[in-house]
Parts: structure tokens; C-alpha cells; sequence
């Protein structure tokens, strides 16, 4: 498909050298609600859990401690600014590795809770995202051997694809998949929620959906199918 | 279609198939292992050999762009076990309920060498690592300092507090940087850009392998 079709007229290039940025309207409207997601969570404070036990009156607060508050609360506001940076980027390597930054964070999100399931859980997730960094560079990296280029825009300018070029984006959504714990890999995901500190806890989350969006925008600009 | 140049020779371009397959042999053996490990931080170690296969990808290629993201690919590769690990660390800890130090390795290094003639041998390090400035001197120079901490550490002297090394290995890194920049600004000065880029890097990598050994000792220090 071509860029017009896919995230409306295309405002401008941004040309730096060989990394040709583009903007569309679809581009900046996600980068722009990330950017605001980033900013309420930068400005917000994590909320305390009260765990019940039946038949006793013992419940008691799950808190964060201060220090555990920043470090998260870091990790979080990097974890935006990089899915806000795979929203925007036209550079098929830079998204990769806004990807893999943004599962290496998700691990460090949750690294210094105090429940063992959740750690267990964080382990997981991060053996397959390790695992998962092999189709995610592989695909990005049989693409540029088969096309000569990373740009999206040159590649959205390509006549045909290749059956190479399938079997890279193939690739490449498989390490998306791991890398950000959807669909196959959501059970660890899932885990690793159920730790006090809301707010930041759901940038994990939020980023994989922008992400899915967005691999999908780069896989119809590769493969062409309409 | 396949871009390639012509003086390329023709046995390099057909080099890439064969490079994929390796690739794909060797992650697929490395997944053979992390399902047979039952230990997680087995199963760690072996994850590390996929995400060599994924360098093999990459470098693959072949190109200059490739070489260009390998070395990124490398650093994702280093966090990611680096998260994982500490993820690791800090469960056992939670587990076992005690506080432990980063390399938890008793310190009695029961050498020979360790008594009689380290100071020569840090003194030779230091001298070729002058000598060959750059990364590798550096790298070299720090080497020296390390043995210099742990040859101490092992004949139980107390060690000589460095302050500022980070400081010293900041300075480096300017020079290193404005050597960098008058290679674009003043060409005609090549050989004096190149001399403070080289010394820059030298006291850099030095100073930060020296720091690898005070963040050793003052873990040591804390028990």
C-alpha cells in the first residue's frame, strides 16, 4: 500500500541524511497521545494496595516505597519517549531497536518489587523477549539484504515485494510479538500486573498496543498485498 | 534483485545463504538447550547463544549499514541480559531473605604472582598501554590498574583511595570529543586531533576499568 493510503496526505519529509523521516497525520496524532500518556504519568503518583484476607479483619496496604517510586517512575517516562520514538521513526532498524528498548525497560519496570511471582513472571517475559531479539533484528536485517535500504519511504516506493522481503516482515512481526508480549506471550504479561504502582505498571501495556498499531502500518508498507 | 557492486567478488555474495543457515542452526541448538535446562540461570546463559545467532543475521549482510547496526544490536543484546540477571538476583534475594554483594566470589586469590612481582607487571602494563594509546591501550592500561587494586586486595594491604577517577575519565572524554571536532573544523590539523582523540581514549578506557575494580572493592568494603 502506499504512505498516502495508509496514514493520510504526508505533511513533509525530514531529510538527515540517509534516514528520511516522514510525517502524516497518523504518525503525529499517535506521537502526540503517547507524548500526553508520557506526561500524566511523569506528573502522577502510584497508587497503594489494600490486600484483603476473608473472614479476618488483617488487611494490610501494599505500598511503594520512595526510591522504588523513581526508579519506576523513570523507567516509565522511557518507556513513553521510546514508543513515542517508534511512532515517528521512518527508519526500519530505529523502530527495532525502539522495540527491544521498550521490552528491556518493561523487565526494569517490575525488577525491584518485593513478590516473588511477579519477579518469576518478569524472568519469563524476559527470556522470550531476549529469544524473540533474533527474529526481530533477523527480519529487520534480511529486509535490508534483500532491498538495499531501511527507509520506509524507499521501501513504500518499491514496485513489488519480494518473496524475501514476506519472509523478513514475517520475522519481524513474529520479534514485535515477543518483544512486547502479545498475543502468543501474554500469560507472563499478565503476571507481572499484579503489583501495586498503577499507573506505571500500564505503560506496559499502553506501549504494546501503540506498537501492534504501528507494525502493522510497517507491514502493509512492505509486503503490498493491496 | 541483488544490489551488489561490482568489485564485489562473487564468492562473497553468495556467502549470505550459507551465513542464514548458520544463524538458524545455531539459535535452533540453543533452543534445543533452553528446553532441556531445568536451572534459570542456565537458561539464561543459553539464551545468550540465540542472541549471537541474531548477530550472525545481521552480520550477514555485510555491508557498511550492517556493521553500522551490529554494534547496537550488541548493546540490546548486553541490556537485556544485564535486566534479566539483576530480575534473577533480586528474587533470590527476596527468596533467601538476605542482602547480598554484586560478585559474590570470596577475594583469596592464592597466586603466586599475586605477591611477587605485581608492581612490575603493572608498570609494564601501564607503559605499553601509553604506548599503544587508543582503545586498545586503554584497555591494556586498565588492565594494569585492576591487577594493581586485586594483587593489593589479596595481600591484604590496604588500597590507595583514588578520588576524582571519574572526574579524570570526564576530562578524558572532552578531549577525546573536541579531538574528534577538529578533524571536521581543521583538517590540516589531523596529527594533533588524532593524538588527543588517541590520549582522550586512552585515560577513558583506562579510568573505566580502574573504576570496574573501586566498585569492586567498596562492595567488599560494605560487608
Amino acid at each position: 500500500m502506499d504512505l498516502a493510503s495508509l496514514g493520510g496526505n504526508i505533511l513533509g519529509t525530514i531529510p538527515l541524511g540517509d534516514i528520511v523521516l516522514y510525517v502524516t497525520p497518523f504518525h503525529l496524532f499517535m506521537f502526540v497521545v503517547v507524548l500526553i500518556f508520557t506526561a500524566l504519568i511523569a506528573i502522577s503518583r502510584t497508587e497503594t494496595q489494600v490486600e484483603g484476607s476473608f473472614g479476618t479483619l488483617k488487611d494490610h496496604k501494599v505500598s511503594v516505597g520512595l526510591s522504588e517510586f523513581k526508579s519506576r517512575r523513570f523507567l516509565a517516562i522511557i518507556c513513553g519517549l521510546a514508543t513515542a520514538g517508534a511512532m515517528i521513526t521512518g527508519d526500519l532498524f530505529n523502530f527495532t531497536l525502539f522495540i527491544a528498548l521498550i521490552g528491556i525497560v518493561n523487565v526494569g519496570i517490575v525488577s525491584a518489587v518485593k513478590q516473588i511471582d511477579v519477579l518469576d513472571a518478569a524472568y519469563q517475559y524476559g527470556i522470550i523477549a531476549m529469544i524473540c531479539s533474533l527474529p526481530l533484528f533477523g527480519g529487520a536485517s534480511i529486509i535490508l539484504a534483500s532491498t538495499g535500504t531501511l527507509s520506509l519511504f524507499e521501501l513504500a516506493s518499491m514496485a513489488t515485494a519480494t518473496p524475501m522481503m514476506i519472509f523478513g516482515s514475517l520475522l519481524l512481526l513474529m520479534g514485535v510479538a515477543g518483544e512486547t508480549g502479545i498475543a502468543p506471550f501474554f500469560a507472563t504479561k499478565a503476571e507481572m500486573f499484579r503489583t501495586p504502582g498503577s499507573p506505571f505498571i500500564l505503560i506496559i501495556h499502553l506501549s504494546s498496543l501503540f506498537v501492534i498499531i504501528r507494525t502493522i502500518e510497517i507491514l502493509l508498507i512492505i509486503i503490498k498485498i493491496i | 534483485m541483488i544490489v551488489v557492486p561490482e568489485f564485489v567478488p562473487a564468492i562473497f555474495a553468495s556467502w549470505y545463504v550459507p551465513a542464514i543457515y548458520a544463524g538458524i542452526i545455531i539459535a535452533f541448538i540453543g533452543l534445543i538447550g533452553i528446553a532441556i535446562q531445568k536451572r534459570d540461570i542456565h537458561i539464561l546463559i543459553l539464551t545468550d547463544i540465540v542472541g549471537l545467532a541474531m548477530l550472525i543475521f545481521v552480520a550477514a549482510v555485510g555491508t557498511d549499514l550492517a556493521e553500522a547496526l551490529i554494534l547496537p544490536g550488541l548493546v540490546v543484546e548486553l541490556a537485556e541480559i544485564l535486566a534479566i540477571s539483576e530480575i534473577l538476583i533480586s528474587r533470590e534475594m527476596r527468596k533467601s531473605n538476605k542482602q547480598s554483594s554484586l560478585l559474590p566470589l570470596p577475594m583469596v586469590l592464592d597466586m603466586e604472582i599475586m605477591t611477587t612481582a605485581p608492581n612490575f607487571l603493572v608498570l609494564v602494563l601501564l607503559a605499553f598501554g601509553a604506548f599503544l594509546t587508543g582503545f586498545t591501550g586503554g584497555a591494556v592500561a586498565g588492565g594494569g590498574i585492576l591487577l594493581y587494586i586485586i594483587s593489593r586486595k589479596s595481600r591484604g594491604l590496604p588500597i590507595a583511595e583514588i578520588e576524582g577517577i571519574g572526574g579524570v575519565s570526564g576530562i578524558a572524554w572532552c578531549l577525546w570529543i573536541i579531538g574528534f571536532v577538529l578533524f571536521f573544523i581543521a583538517p590540516d590539523l589531523w596529527l594533533l586531533s588524532l593524538f588527543m582523540a588517541a590520549c582522550g581514549l586512552v585515560l577513558k578506557v583506562a579510568s573505566k576499568i580502574g573504576l570496574i575494580g573501586a566498585m569492586i572493592r567498596e562492595e567488599y568494603n560494605r560487608e
